[in-house]
């Protein structure tokens, strides 16, 4: 089942085409990693599809909602990690879920935050306010507060990075347990190793332009490696 | 239901804030003893003798200290949704840009009246006034800093959603306040000098002015929050 489509998105900021001409579906269950270099529009396209950032042109439908016009229907269906906290350093993580919890209307509160905490590990920080975190940490608070609403969708951007091996091996489990719900989930990443172990379809997003997708089952990680670097060095963006 | 429960979170997420980190709270009061203090100490060599004189003179004192407190607070409270990207966190929920607003100009209200019940009495006992105001007249007063202080806030709060995006954008917020502001400090002010000295409100022409510029900026304000909450 397809939930999340777009059809020629395009983002210009003068006239710089950060994204460009973007076609892309997601379908329930289905983990599509998009690679890139530093740039590359990864992190844009991740926010226009947010409904952060409004695109110059292009159509982006989640389930059959037309996202730009009706973005207030569907943010709540979306789970999002980008490089922002998106929440207030000032408060413990608790009392940034709780928070986040009330304006989703998130049931049984208290015990779904506690619950995502010792999920994502962070049962002992419960209470430091989350300024003192470290980039890891910050990282497995923001997992919890994608997954806080139990959403059909995830964004996540760069979800790896900063990540020592236990918390990637975490995230990666965590991923791999959503997809076997049915959840659609995009991510970015310059990590093809990782990349290719969570993810069933990938794309390479070179200069704004997202090229063809390739399914798991017909590329090997070499392979996808080497066409990588191959596009890269194409491109000078190596 | 829903958008009141919204509010009430987003309003107590604001308090916190505040409370916590406390440096918005310091910075304006001791920002607005400053101001009071300088206006003595400036006036301290031909400090009018009459009532009725020193009345407009705390008159001008209280609006410009409230208004300048007031900017300070607007940045403040929009500056801490912006650094960690809290704002986007907000909207991802799907609340209703309105239910932010109004969020927003509760709080801010809540913060300068809370500064002017404070600085009100201090003021007027530095200007030698505080015996000839009664306590009618002192509730009267804060009627008028409240009607003046919710127009305020509420196109300020609308700016200041707009100018915290933008680099320099502290300095822009007066800039582009203050011009707009105008109707509500002068009728505020009048009222205020009408108060303080002759104890009632002479004409009613600023009071009405106070009280429509007021409902006007809030209304269109409200109408916009939205749009701009949004961009």
């Amino acid at each position: 089942m397809r939930l999340l489509s777009t059809s020629q998105i395009s983002k210009h900021i003068g006239h710089r085409k950060i994204v460009n001409d973007v076609s892309l579906t997601i379908n329930a269950g289905e983990v599509v990693a998009i690679f890139g270099p530093n740039g590359a529009g990864k992190t844009t396209l991740i926010k226009i599809l947010a409904t952060l950032l409004r695109p110059t042109s292009g159509r982006i439908h989640i389930e059959d909602i037309d996202v730009i016009a009706d973005y207030a229907k569907v943010r709540h269906l979306m789970g999002v990690v980008i490089h922002e906290h998106l929440a207030y350093p000032e408060f413990t993580p608790f009392e940034n879920l709780r928070f986040f919890g009330q304006m989703y209307g998130v049931e049984n509160l208290d015990a779904r935050c506690k619950t995502l905490l010792g999920e994502v590990g962070l049962s002992r920080f419960i209470h430091e306010p989350l300024h003192i975190f470290s980039r890891g940490m910050t990282q497995r608070f923001m997992i919890a507060k994608a997954l806080l609403h139990d959403p059909l969708i995830l964004l996540l951007d760069e979800p790896f990075s900063g990540l020592d091996t236990s918390a990637r091996q975490f995230v990666m489990d965590r991923i791999a347990q959503e997809q076997e719900k049915g959840k659609a989930i995009l991510i970015t990443t310059h990590n093809t190793e990782l990349g290719y172990h969570i993810g069933t379809r990938f794309h390479f997003m070179i200069d704004g332009t997202l090229e063809a997708s390739t399914d798991k089952d017909d590329i090997s990680e070499e392979t996808l490696l080497q066409k990588y670097q191959d596009r890269l060095i194409d491109t000078g963006t190596n | 239901m829903k958008a009141l429960r919204q509010i009430a979170a987003l309003t107590r997420k604001d308090f916190k804030l505040q409370f916590r980190s406390k440096e918005t709270l310091v910075l304006i009061f001791v920002f607005s003893i400053l101001v009071v203090l300088i206006f003595a100490f400036a006036y301290g060599q031909v400090f009018p003798t009459e009532t009725s004189d020193r009345g407009k003179l705390v008159a001008s004192v209280l609006w410009a200290t409230f208004v300048f407190a007031g900017i300070i607070t607007l940045n403040r409270s929009f500056a801490l949704e912006r650094t960690h990207g809290a704002l986007h966190g907000i909207r991802l929920t799907g609340v209703d840009a309105s239910n932010v607003y109004l969020s927003k100009v509760i709080s801010n209200v809540v913060l300068l009246m809370s500064l002017e019940v404070i600085i009100t009495p201090i003021t007027l006992q530095f200007f030698d006034l505080f015996h000839a105001v009664t306590l009618g007249r002192l509730l009267t007063l804060f009627g008028i800093l409240s009607i003046g202080t919710i127009g305020f806030c509420a196109v300020g709060v609308l700016l200041a959603a707009m100018s915290t995006t933008t680099s320099g954008g502290e300095s822009l917020l007066s800039v582009i306040l203050l011009p707009l502001v105008v109707p509500i400090i002068m009728s505020g002010a009048k009222c205020t000098v009408s108060i303080l000295t002759t104890g009632a409100m002479e004409e009613t022409y600023w009071l009405t002015m106070l009280i429509v510029s007021s409902l006007v900026f809030f209304a269109s304000a409200y109408l916009l929050a939205d749009v701009v909450i949004e961009q």
